[in-house]
Parts: C-alpha cells; sequence; structure tokens
C-alpha cells in the first residue's frame, strides 16, 4: 500500500515536473483573475458571507459550517486554475522560457518579477486587509533575510534586530515627518506640499538614511564584539536592543514613549515590493560573492579560514553591518506602513518573532528566509481567530519544525534565480 | 551616607534574584554550552508553583489537618516548588533540547524560546488573566538601623539566596555529579566516553537550574507579591546577560555578575535621571564587555557552533 | 492516468454544484457587526478580558431584546471579537481586517494609546467609527472626526489631583512615579507636574522619579524620594505596579499620603495590595462601593457572572458600546450599504449629548473627546472604594 502510495506520488509529481516558473506564474495569474471576477459570485453560490480572505482559514476556524465551501471555493478558485493551466500550457511556457533563456538573466528575472508583481497587486486588490497583510509580510521577507545574513551565514547569535530596525524606522519617520508633514511633534514641515510623485523620490532617500544609521549603529555592537569569537554578541546585542528602546524613549523631541505618528503614506505596494525584491537580489549577491564564500568560511572554522587569508574580522564586521543596513530600510518601512512607530514596538517580542522566522525557514538559505517570513506571518493571521491557543499552536509547530529539521525548513540552499527560471522539459521536446 | 546604605542594600535583594536566575543560565551554558531561553519562564512557573504550594499548605493548615508555623511552611514551599520546578525543567530538556544535541546550538535556543512562550501562554489560558496576589507567609516587620531600613523580607531574600549559591558551589565542587558536570564543560565528546552519560548529565543541568529558579520564583513572590504570566521575560533575559557577563566555565562568575548588574541598576538610578536607567546601565555592560570580552572569570574558548 | 485527473475534477465539479444548490444563496440575515479589537495577550490580557466579558454581557442584553431596534426594524448585532496581542502592528492588521473583510459597523478598542493611536489612523482613513474606551493620549482622536473615547484625559485628571491634594491636605513638596516606557503613566504625570508647579511654582514636584515597564523593584526610586522631603506620592500606575509600589515605599519608611489615578480603579489593586493601600485616594471614572441605579446593576450583574467586581475597562467598555447602540438607534434608519450607514452612526455620535453611562455623564467634544465628571475615592478601612467627592471640568 505504502508502495503504492509512492509510487503515486512520484506519478502526480512527474505531471507537474516540466512546468517552468513562467507556468507556474500564469498558472496563478489565472487563478487570480478567476477569482477577481467569479470569487464573489462562487463564494455566494457556497454558502460563504463573502470571499474567504486568507484561503479559507480564518473562515474554517470562525465557522465550522463553512469548513466545505471554504474547501470547494479553494480547490475552484486556487488548486484547479494554477493546476490546470500549468499543465495545460506547459509546452508552450517552456517555449517560453527557451527564449526567455537567451536574454540576459536580469531581463528575464524583470519579465517574471512583472507577472508576480501584477499577481500580487491582483490578488491585494480584492481586499485592503491583503494590501496589508502582503505588505508585512514583504517587510518580513527583508528582516528575515537580514538576520539570517548574521546567524545563518555568518553563524553567530545576534539579538540586535529589533533595535536596527527602531534606528532605521526613527530615522526615516523623522526625515518624512519632519520634512514633509505638519506634526504635533515635529512642528511645521520644512518643505510644505510637495506633489505625492516627489513622495516617492524621496522616500527612497529617507529609508537609505534610515539604513545607514542602523548600520552605524552596528558597528557599535560589532566593534566590541567581534575582536573575539564567541557567545558576547549576543549579549551585546542585546544590551544594545535594551539601550535603543530605552533611548527612544527619553527622546522626548520625538515623541518619547507615545510614540511618532503621522507619516505620509509612501509605502505603497509596489514601493515594498521593489525594496524587498532589491533586499533579496543584494542579499542574494552578497551570499554568493566571495564574500559570502568567506562568511561561510568564517562561521566553519574561524581558524582555518583566517589562514586562508580571509580577514575574519574585517568580513564580520562588513556582513553584520550589511544585516543592519537591511534591517534600517525594513524598519524604516514598517514605520511607513503602519504610519506610526513607537519604541515599545521594537522590544524582545519582536525579537523573538524574528528569531522564529529566521529559524522556522531555514538558516543560509535565500528560499527560506522567503518561506518562513511568509509562512509565519499569514500563520500567525490565519489562527488569529483561535486567540489565546494561537501562541500555544505556533510554538508547538516550530518547535516540531526544529526537531525535525533542525536548521529550519529549507536551510543551506542555493537561491539560484537561472535554475529557477529555467525551461524544465528536456532537451528533445525543445528541438 | 544613609542614603547609600539603603540603597546597597536595595541593591543587594534586587541583585539576589539576578544572580539566582543567572545561575540557572549558567549552568546549561557552562556545562552543555547551550542557551535555555525557556529559563525566564520556567522562573515564572515555579513562582506559580510556589503559589500553588503556599496556597495549599495554608488551606491544609487552616482546615486544621495539622498545624505548622508559617515559617516552616515557607521552608516547605521552597523546597517543595524546587522539587517540582527540576521536574519541568527535565521536561523542558527533554521536549526542547534533547532531540536538537546534534543541531545547532541556536536551534535549541529557540526551542527554548518557543517553550517559553507556551509557558506563558498556557497559563494565560489556565488560570485567565488575573495577576494572583502571592499569599504573605511571613509578616513583614521593618527594622531601622540609623536611618536605613531594613525588612525581615529583605533579610530572608539575600541569606535564602547566599545559601542557596553556597550549597551549589559545594555541590559543584565536592560531589562525584559536580565533577562530571564540571568534566562535561570541559569536553562533551570525550568525557561522555568515560562512562559519564551526557543523557544524565544534561537533565540534572537543568533540573539543578530550575530548582534555583523556582526558589528565586518563590522569594520573588514574597517580595513582590503579584505574580502575572509574563513576568520572567524581562527578567529572564537581563538575568541571561548577567550569566554570560560571568563567564563560561565560571558558575559562581554568574552569580557574582548577577548582583553586579542589580548594583549598576540600581546606582545608575540612584545618581542619574531614573529615566536614564536601562540606557546607563547596559551601557556599562557593554564598556565591561569592550574590555573584558570573556567576562569576568571566563576564559578564552572557541565557541565553534556545531552547525 | 489522464483519464483518472478529469474523473475527479469532473466529480468534484459536479459535489460543488451540489453544495452550492443545497446553500443557496442565504438571504443577507439583517446583522448588524460590531468589532473589537483588544489585547486577549501580550502585556496587558486582563484589560482584553475585561473587554470581552463586558461585550459578552452587552450583547446578552440585546440578544434577550431580541435585536438592535433602528427605524423600525430590528437587527440581529454580532460582536468580532479579535486579540491585538498589544502590539501596533497586530491592531492595525486587526482594524484594517474588521473594516474591511468583517464589514463592521463600528469598532470598539484598542484599549492602550500605542495600539489606538494606529489603529485610529485606520479607522479614519476608512471612515468607520471608532471609539476607544480607555486610550487617553490626545494623538488618539486628534484631526479625526471618526474616532472617538469613553473616558476623560490627561489633561483633566492631572489638575484634578493636584488641586485636590493642595485643598484636602494643603501640601507644598509633590514626589511622582511613574513608568517612562508606558505613555498613560508617562503623560498624566507630565500633566500632574505641571499643575503642581502651576499652583507651587517651579521646582515643587521635588522628586520625578521613573521606572520601566516589568520592574518590581522601585527601592532606589523611592528612596530617592524618601531623601528628597516630599510630603505626598503620586503614582499615576496600573493595579500590577501599585500594590508592589506601595508595600516597598512602607517597608522604607515611608508613612505620608499616597494619592493615585483612574487607573487604580480595578479591585484588584486592593485585592493585590492589602492593608497598605487603605486610606490611599485616587481619582476614578466610577466609585464601586456605594454606587447607585445602573452602576450598581452593572456591578452586581458582572460580579454574579464572572465572580468579581469590575474594573474600569469594563465599565468603560460597557459605556462605549452603548454609546455605539444609541448612535446607531438615533440613526433613523440603516441603508444596508455599510459607507453610508458608518457615517451616519459616526455623525449620531457625534451628536450625543448628556449620554448618562454608568461611568457618568458624556457630551462629545468637536475631537471625540468625552466632557465627563471625576470621582475621587477613599480606599476605606474594609478596603472598600468609597466615593470621596466628585470634580467636574
Amino acid at each position: 500500500m505504502k508502495e503504492r502510495n509512492g509510487k503515486r506520488f512520484s506519478t502526480i509529481r512527474k505531471w507537474f515536473s516540466g512546468i517552468p516558473a513562467l507556468g507556474w506564474l500564469l498558472g496563478a495569474f489565472v487563478a487570480v483573475i478567476i477569482e477577481y471576477y467569479f470569487g464573489e459570485s462562487l463564494a455566494d453560490m457556497l454558502g460563504l458571507d463573502r470571499i474567504p480572505v486568507l484561503f479559507g482559514v480564518v473562515i474554517m476556524l470562525k465557522k465550522p459550517a463553512a469548513i466545505p465551501g471554504a474547501f470547494a471555493y479553494v480547490f475552484m478558485i486556487y488548486v484547479l486554475p494554477v493546476t490546470i493551466i500549468a499543465r495545460i500550457t506547459s509546452k508552450a511556457m517552456n517555449w517560453l522560457a527557451v527564449l526567455l533563456e537567451k536574454l540576459p538573466l536580469w531581463m528575464s528575472a524583470i519579465l517574471h518579477l512583472i507577472l508576480l508583481y501584477y499577481i500580487l497587486d491582483l490578488w491585494a486588490d480584492m481586499s485592503d486587509y491583503r494590501l496589508l497583510l502582503l505588505k508585512l509580510s514583504l517587510i518580513a521577507i527583508m528582516l528575515t533575510l537580514s538576520l539570517n545574513v548574521i546567524n545563518g551565514y555568518m553563524g553567530e547569535f545576534s539579538c540586535s534586530h529589533p533595535g536596527f530596525m527602531a534606528l532605521g524606522a526613527y530615522t526615516a519617520s523623522i526625515f518624512t515627518v519632519g520634512l514633509f508633514m505638519n506634526d504635533r511633534i515635529l512642528g511645521h514641515a520644512l518643505i510644505s506640499t510637495i506633489p505625492s510623485w516627489m513622495g516617492q523620490i524621496v522616500f527612497p532617500l529617507g529609508l537609505i538614511l534610515g539604513g545607514a544609521i542602523a548600520a552605524i549603529g552596528a558597528l557599535v555592537v560589532a566593534i566590541p564584539s567581534f575582536r573575539t569569537r564567541g557567545d558576547y554578541l549576543a549579549i551585546i546585542s542585546l544590551a544594545f536592543m535594551f539601550i535603543v528602546k530605552s533611548g527612544f524613549e527619553n527622546l522626548e523631541v520625538f515623541g518619547g514613549p507615545r510614540g511618532l505618528g503621522g507619516q505620509p503614506d509612501w509605502a505603497t505596494l509596489p514601493a515594498v515590493f521593489i525594496w524587498a525584491v532589491l533586499c533579496v537580489w543584494t542579499i542574494n549577491n552578497f551570499v554568493e560573492s566571495t564574500m559570502g564564500k568567506a562568511l561561510n568560511a568564517v562561521r566553519d572554522e574561524e581558524a582555518a579560514a583566517e589562514a586562508m587569508t580571509v580577514n575574519t574580522r574585517k568580513t564580520k564586521m562588513i556582513a553584520f553591518m550589511f544585516g543592519a543596513f537591511w534591517a534600517g530600510i525594513a524598519g524604516g518601512l514598517f514605520a511607513h506602513v503602519l504610519r506610526y512607530v513607537n519604541p515599545g514596538t521594537f522590544g524582545l517580542k519582536k525579537l523573538a518573532e524574528v528569531l522564529a522566522m529566521v529559524y522556522f525557514g531555514g538558516l543560509n538559505s535565500v528560499i527560506g528566509s522567503i518561506v518562513g517570513a511568509v509562512g509565519f506571518n499569514l500563520l500567525s493571521e490565519m489562527l488569529r481567530p483561535l486567540e489565546i491557543f494561537k501562541w500555544i499552536i505556533i510554538p508547538v509547530l516550530l518547535i516540531l519544525v526544529m526537531i525535525f529539521r533542525p536548521t529550519g525548513l529549507i536551510a543551506f540552499k542555493h537561491f539560484d534565480i537561472r535554475e529557477i527560471l529555467k525551461p524544465k522539459l528536456k532537451m528533445k521536446e525543445r528541438v | 551616607m544613609t542614603y547609600f546604605f539603603q540603597n546597597v542594600i536595595n541593591a543587594l535583594q534586587w541583585g539576589s534574584f539576578y544572580a539566582l536566575i543567572a545561575l540557572g543560565y549558567a549552568m546549561v551554558y557552562s556545562i552543555l554550552m547551550l542557551f535555555n531561553f525557556a529559563h525566564g519562564d520556567i522562573f515564572m512557573a515555579g513562582s506559580y508553583i510556589g503559589f500553588g504550594v503556599a496556597t495549599g499548605l495554608l488551606y491544609l493548615v487552616t482546615s486544621g489537618f495539622f498545624s505548622l508555623p508559617h515559617w516552616l511552611i515557607l521552608v516547605l514551599t521552597i523546597i517543595i516548588s524546587m522539587f517540582l520546578t527540576s521536574f519541568l525543567g527535565i521536561l523542558v530538556e527533554r521536549i526542547g533540547y534533547r532531540p536538537l544535541r546534534n543541531a545547532p546550538r541556536a536551534s535549541a535556543a529557540i526551542t527554548g524560546l518557543m517553550i517559553g512562550i507556551i509557558l506563558e501562554t498556557g497559563n494565560l489560558a489556565l488560570l485567565g488573566a488575573r495577576r494572583l496576589g502571592f499569599p504573605s507567609l511571613i509578616m513583614t516587620k521593618t527594622y531601622e538601623m540609623g536611618g536605613v531600613f531594613v525588612t525581615n523580607k529583605k533579610i530572608l531574600v539575600v541569606l535564602v539566596s547566599l545559601g542557596l549559591m553556597l550549597a551549589l558551589d559545594q555541590f559543584v565542587r565536592k560531589t562525584k555529579w559536580g565533577m562530571a558536570m564540571r568534566a562535561m564543560s570541559y569536553d562533551f565528546v570525550v568525557v561522555p566516553l568515560m562512562g559519564v552519560s551526557i543523557d544524565v548529565i544534561a537533565p540534572l543541568t537543568f533540573a539543578i537550574g530550575s530548582a534555583l529558579a523556582a526558589a528565586g520564583g518563590v522569594l520573588y513572590g514574597i517580595a513582590y507579591p503579584v505574580l502575572d504570566p509574563y513576568m520572567g521575560i524581562l527578567i529572564g533575559w537581563k538575568a541571561f546577560v548577567a550569566a554570560i557577563l560571568g563567564g563560561r566555565g565560571s558558575i559562581m562568575g554568574a552569580a557574582l555578575a548577577g548582583f553586579l548588574l542589580g548594583f549598576i541598576e540600581i546606582f545608575v538610578t540612584m545618581i542619574f535621571p531614573s529615566t536614564l536607567r536601562d540606557l546607563i546601565a547596559f551601557s556599562i555592560v557593554l564598556v565591561i564587555l569592550t574590555f573584558r570580552p570573556y567576562g569576568f572569570f571566563g576564559k578564552p574558548y572557541s565557541a565553534k557552533l556545531r552547525l | 492516468m489522464k483519464k483518472g485527473f478529469l474523473a475527479v475534477t469532473f466529480v468534484l465539479a459536479l459535489l460543488m454544484v451540489g453544495i452550492g444548490f443545497t446553500h443557496a444563496p442565504a438571504v443577507q440575515a439583517k446583522t448588524i457587526f460590531i468589532g473589537m479589537n483588544i489585547p486577549l495577550t501580550g502585556d496587558i490580557p486582563k484589560v482584553g478580558e475585561s473587554s470581552k466579558y463586558a461585550g459578552q454581557m452587552w450583547l446578552e442584553d440585546l440578544n434577550k431584546a431580541g435585536g438592535l431596534k433602528v427605524g423600525g426594524k430590528t437587527y440581529k448585532v454580532k460582536l468580532v471579537i479579535e486579540d491585538n496581542e498589544s502590539k501596533a502592528d497586530s491592531a492595525v492588521s486587526v482594524a484594517t481586517k474588521l473594516i474591511t473583510e468583517d464589514g463592521v459597523l463600528a469598532i470598539v478598542g484598542p484599549q492602550s494609546s500605542k495600539q489606538a493611536v494606529p489603529a485610529g489612523e485606520v479607522c479614519n482613513n476608512y471612515k468607520c467609527p471608532m471609539i476607544s474606551p480607555w486610550s487617553t493620549n490626545p494623538a488618539t482622536t486628534k484631526d479625526r472626526p471618526y474616532v472617538f473615547r469613553g473616558c476623560f484625559l490627561d489633561s483633566f485628571q492631572g489638575p484634578v489631583m493636584a488641586n485636590f491634594v493642595t485643598q484636602e491636605f494643603g501640601f507644598k513638596k509633590a514626589a511622582v512615579l511613574y513608568d517612562v516606557a508606558s505613555d498613560y503613566p508617562k503623560g498624566l504625570a507630565e500633566f500632574f507636574k505641571k499643575a503642581w508647579e502651576k499652583l507651587h511654582g517651579a521646582g515643587s514636584v521635588v522628586a520625578y522619579e521613573s521606572f520601566t515597564t516589568k520592574d518590581t523593584d522601585f527601592s532606589s526610586q523611592l528612596s530617592k524620594i524618601i531623601k528628597s522631603g516630599a510630603q505626598f506620592l503620586f503614582l499615576p500606575q496600573y493595579y500590577n505596579e501599585v500594590p508592589l509600589i506601595v508595600q516597598q515605599a512602607h517597608a522604607l519608611g515611608w508613612k505620608k499620603p499616597i494619592v493615585g489615578s483612574d487607573s487604580w480603579g480595578s479591585p484588584e489593586t486592593v485585592k493585590l495590595c492589602g492593608k497598605d493601600c487603605y486610606g490611599c485616594f485616587f481619582c476614578t471614572h466610577y466609585a464601586a462601593a456605594g454606587a447607585k441605579g445602573a452602576t450598581k446593576a452593572f456591578i452586581d450583574r458582572y460580579k454574579a457572572k464572572y465572580g468579581y467586581v469590575p474594573d474600569d475597562v469594563a465599565a468603560l467598555t460597557w459605556d462605549s458600546l452603548h454609546i455605539i447602540q444609541k448612535a446607531i438607534e438615533s440613526c433613523g434608519k440603516l441603508t444596508g450599504k455599510i459607507k453610508v450607514d458608518r457615517k451616519a452612526v459616526r455623525d449620531a455620535m457625534a451628536k450625543i449629548k448628556n449620554f448618562q453611562g454608568i461611568t457618568g455623564k458624556m457630551t462629545f467634544t468637536e475631537e471625540g473627546d468625552p466632557i465627563k465628571c471625576a470621582v475621587i475615592v477613599k480606599i476605606s478601612d474594609k478596603g472598600e472604594y468609597r466615593f470621596y467627592k466628585s470634580v467636574c471640568p
């Protein structure tokens, strides 16, 4: 019986193995279009009040009676169209993928990303709740990835990510609120009334500034902690996090514990999406570069790396600041998505969350971080109807993941864009 | 001058808690090279268990099953809750750490963190959101000595924690088990080959650490009689800082670092505006670590992650 | 294989059509959804629990009456209770979810300001009325026509206490101890300091000490306060810290009066604090002991149902829900178009005058802040909250 199941499973796998990334994206695109036009009436037909917002899980937990309807909905809107379209068009898509392969990699990647963006945009267009979750998930991806550089690729245990986030969030907010908004705390806008398109131009400046400040903050942690190898980074970074939080609580100018609100609404989906893509792209390049390899060498055996002419201290410092920079950018975006920032947000709770996302997704792996961040975020949003028990189920899940896959779901995997985008059928069919 | 001595007394009490909790972290860290992030919540659980034991004993006494003086109830509460909480420590080791013995150390730290969250939320789900008042087992008596106010509770807290620390020190240095632990901290590849099983030492380490946390929890309940499910988080993380500040391989170093952290926090408040306490206290920690990167009593070592 | 796949698809499609028919599109029941955005987990689970209980009691009343009557029609009411984990980002997602997904007509909560400020922004943007029963930060309602609050502001409470102490005891030197990381105590401490210095001149607050959320040892700060020679201590803290601070102060030899703020108003304060708190004064929304009329009825019912005397959060949440109910009722009719109805409810709410709640009479200002009286309560020797004095703006 088991053998037969295995066989059946492998047939299903074979059935779908010839589909390139483009095919899956097309399938998802069609699914989202179907949901966009027919979702409402289908939901109505299935006896649901409205379109199930997060793949039906929230509805199922709230109303057990809606379980068959929600299942049917998810099956008909997502599972069926994606699989059928992907399978039917697999030949055509492989042919297209072959064509795209001839283009430079970045061009083909951008084409795929545009398609991905439109899928996400359409999906989020159906509900602002989805939009918010999407933005927060993208930001979580950036945070997780940047911590993975330090905790995964470098193999240290850093606890200061909320601190870097806070630095980025405050710097970016002070930049945008102080310059462009009338605010009770920071007074009149220095540059009042700018057209909204200008916002999208100056906003990156604020974010980069935030990232830079976070990187400088990282230097404060890095200088004492990388003189030696040990677990001192863990407490120095923890102390740093307490210092940053306490510092912002005492800075009356920026609202103190009351926080700073009224950020302009510039963190739109395209902006967050572009930043997230940039983050994934640069971090992936970084860890695949010589520097990244040196970092892995430092992690595995510092003395040996030193002997092989790796400047271990410099490597570690650069990687640490690099991670902090992206955490700062993520923090800036976070503040502008919520349009409010307060020191209390960047405490031990946030730390536990970010750590959980990194280790859930997988160490040393870009794709793992993406899976971890999105998975954790969706899970914690989907299980919200369970109230208190949510925070029992999520930790139990994480412990199980750790026990059965101690380095996370997808650890130690290269994120090879070419490999992902390439056509999946054998040469015979391509010619 | 009385003001200064008053604060010394205050710091002694506050430092005792950091020291007691830091000991548990340091045991696990020094001997097994692991971070036990569930420790703050084990402390919380210990306090709640102490609450249960004390209430139970008080109930039995008032309903006339037997009669005990209050100080004896206190001693029994401490001993029974230490005993019970040590099983919680063993459970944490069994669930969160043993399956991950060959995994990266950080993964085990995450399971610890998650067990901590389960303990907090489980407590919230079981007992509800109400805060519990720890039964007052001893009447507060305030003594004045030349303008310095000392309560019997403060004396009790400091004495009991010092006593426990001495006992632990003797245990680690004088007994066979303690020797096995110290051996393990040198090398956990070779020592198991000598017939000291890590499957015995690891639970024992967790159990002793948890028992100390429980004692800390009961004393904490006596000194600060408001219990809530999240009470272990902040004090736990700060004690974690103290544990590593002490230096690896030196369990007593952790206790001293715990007292030091208590003193830093209290005296920073004494000298500077109290709003800046965390800022200045942790900046001092940062500076100390810059000059003594292995902590106070730690020796340089290679913390090669088992990745 | 291909055939099997098709067959499965076909069967499933049939099944779904079947489901579709059995679940004939239900006529949209006339239901009003009210959202609650409250912290059931996180730092202040007790606040969430009290709000939830008050909400359930309110719903029970409505269900007993058969529903909410608006313009001759009766609507069923459902509460959508969501946990914001006491986090700002979660509060924003919850508010967004309640508005866009659950289609609520109005939202109660979040309770504490760090969540109410960002969530208020969301509600105002979507033009959904929101009322925060407990948030005292001015920024929550400032420039937000759709956001209201159910409690008086710190800018009112601070001077009330300063005046009360001056008149009652004739003191000149004050000490304040507050939590610097939490905006309610901090804001109140600042307003109190300002009011006190206005009465007694600069430097009359001789000790202005602070600590951080979750601290339990205050000995150093209290030693400083004792040394400063202050005549009384103002303690704008929550009920989980008050017992610890008062007990520690007494252990350090403090014998002078201690006065508090509305955050003392939970029965837990005295339960946890014991005799140490007897004789203290604080300012609050209502006095539980000796309460009359609707207030007493509410307290008795709550106590019978959940086993303890309701705290200020429960009372304020109860009032907030009734304000929403009154606003909906006075809309005249509901169109069924949620956006139109939300605006109607908001307008009706802004017009509410002299609303008789269990925490006193309320009228909203243009900002959406209520004008209401404060009550000064003395903790009696039996540990009851005895009405002492009423102060109106």
